[in-house]
């Protein structure tokens, strides 16, 4: 395999001029997005820096707390991006919900790492961190869209719901059909994708292992693990999330908590 | 005898507001009774019913169904005896027949039983709907035909009470001389109890119901009408 190139400082520079490019259109269009663009490129850069000083510490120094305090760290920050997402006041969504990524994304990352790809031990950041980095970006975002789903039409659909519950339905009856949207919402993204990979697009994980000098046909095998993790573990934790969820837009008595807002 | 319902002290607010709706308001209802319930919009007329099936809860007091406190009970399980009818009729996009045969999709109707295609003919012609077909979407029919249709759901699971919240605000003069004769029937024929929140002055013929006006955040009985 040949060698990988390396991107010096000047040539990463080079690349802003497809920056330029998005600038360039906001201005001339008056998008109003200049002002994103701008923080969205500096923090690119820094965020990305960083996460690369701290992956060469922890690759260097190959301690599991570390590791999993990285871990942590992804999580926490994923949830505060749900919650800059959802922006539901309401209903108190956020423990359940950070609880029920934490387990579901670890159990996650150590099938995948431990028993699917095998390494040892099973917290071996080279294979932990990207696994979990994966699986907590997808997931993250189908989260978002499956909580916002919920409670949008347990707003919209109050009066329905209400129905159900006065002709004897208990709350999980009476939210079934909302349940079910707001989770294959979630869903449909990490689906979408297992219909276009190889076709349409290549994904990230396995056009870096082949920039790296990977055989693609070992890049490949990754990617199929990854493309399963990543419906599998979306489709666990939207599924686990919506079920505590949905339990807290209802009061004792089964009342459905959320009023118009 | 036990009361059917009995609501003792009741006090109630909306969420974020510390105006009380409802100031340790009593009641008694005895089964067989008809009670109609006025009062002027926003005395919480609709609320008090939707405290008696728990789609509200209350800040005080107590609502006791046949003795035993409506918070001790099931949801579900009260909200299958006592049933609650909204003052916009709510319709699943399905068929007439689906949506009268909904409740028993439910696991606490389930054992209940099924009534028939003929038991279904012969009640909606009782509700002046024999126009309707079983097989015709529910979405389709005008809004009087989905508030009979809305009473006689919540009638096919044989409730001890009948909770109805302004059951012809939105009807024209027509449909609501049929639910005003429907409820009457039930009453009289089907010794239902009915409670009916209006702000119409109803006087039915073969009945004389137990008239309370929801006033400064309590009920009055209206000894003038009976």
């Amino acid at each position: 395999m040949n060698q990988i190139i390396d991107i010096s400082t000047g040539q990463l520079l080079l690349a802003l001029v497809f920056i330029l490019i998005a600038q360039a259109s906001s201005f001339i269009y008056h998008l109003g997005l200049n002002r994103d663009i701008t923080i969205g490129t500096i923090r690119t850069f820094a965020q990305l820096f960083l996460m690369g000083y701290v992956l060469t510490f922890i690759l260097k120094t190959s301690n599991s707390f570390l590791v999993l305090s990285v871990f942590m760290v992804m999580v926490v920050s994923a949830m505060f991006i749900i919650k800059g997402r959802v922006k539901e006041k309401q209903i108190p969504y956020i423990i359940p919900t950070f609880l029920t990524m934490l387990v579901s994304y670890l159990a996650t990352a150590i099938f995948v790492s431990g028993l699917v790809v095998g390494i040892t031990p099973w917290w071996e950041p080279r294979y932990f961190i990207p696994a979990g980095g994966m699986v907590i970006g997808n997931s993250m975002s189908a989260l978002a869209i499956s909580l916002e789903r919920l409670f949008r039409d347990m707003r919209q659909q109050k009066e329905l719901v209400e129905m159900k519950l006065s002709l004897g339905a208990n709350y999980r009856e009476a939210s079934l059909d909302i349940f079910r949207n707001a989770v294959s919402a979630g869903m449909i993204p990490s689906i979408n994708a297992m219909m276009g990979v190889g076709l349409v697009f290549i994904p990230g994980m396995m056009s870096g292992q082949i920039l790296a000098g990977t055989d693609p046909l070992i890049a490949i095998r990754y990617q199929i693990v990854v493309m399963l993790m990543l419906v599998g573990s979306t489709a666990f934790s939207s599924v686990a999330v919506m079920l505590f969820v949905r339990r807290r837009c209802f009061g004792s008595g089964e009342e459905v908590l959320l009023t118009p807002l | 005898m036990t009361p059917l319902l009995e609501i003792r002290n009741l006090s109630f607010a909306y969420e974020g507001s510390a105006a009380l709706v409802f100031d340790r308001l009593n009641v008694t209802v005895q089964e067989g009774e008809f009670i109609l319930v006025k009062g002027p919009s926003g005395a919480g007329k609709s609320t008090l019913l939707r405290l008696i099936c728990r789609l509200n809860k209350p800040q005080g007091g107590s609502i006791l169904f046949q003795g035993s406190d409506i918070t001790s009970i099931a949801p579900a399980k009260l909200r299958s005896v006592v049933s609650y009818v909204a003052q916009i009729p709510q319709m699943i996009d399905a068929t007439v027949e689906e949506n009268l045969l909904m409740p028993f999709s439910f696991a606490i109707n389930a054992a209940k039983p099924r009534p028939g295609k003929e038991e279904l003919h012969e009640m909606l012609r009782k509700f002046y709907l024999a126009d309707v077909t079983l097989d015709q979407s529910a979405m389709k029919l005008s809004i009087g035909q989905k508030q009979r249709l809305a009473i006689m759901r919540a009638l096919l699971q044989e409730p001890l009470l009948l909770l109805l919240d302004e059951p012809t605000s939105a009807l024209d003069q027509e449909s609501a001389s049929m639910v005003f004769s429907i409820m009457e029937r039930l009453n009289t024929d089907d010794r239902k109890t009915l409670i009916t929140v209006t702000h119409i002055d109803f006087k039915p013929e073969t009945v004389t119901p137990l008239t309370y006006t929801l006033a400064h955040r309590s009920l009055h009985l209206n000894e003038s009408d009976h």
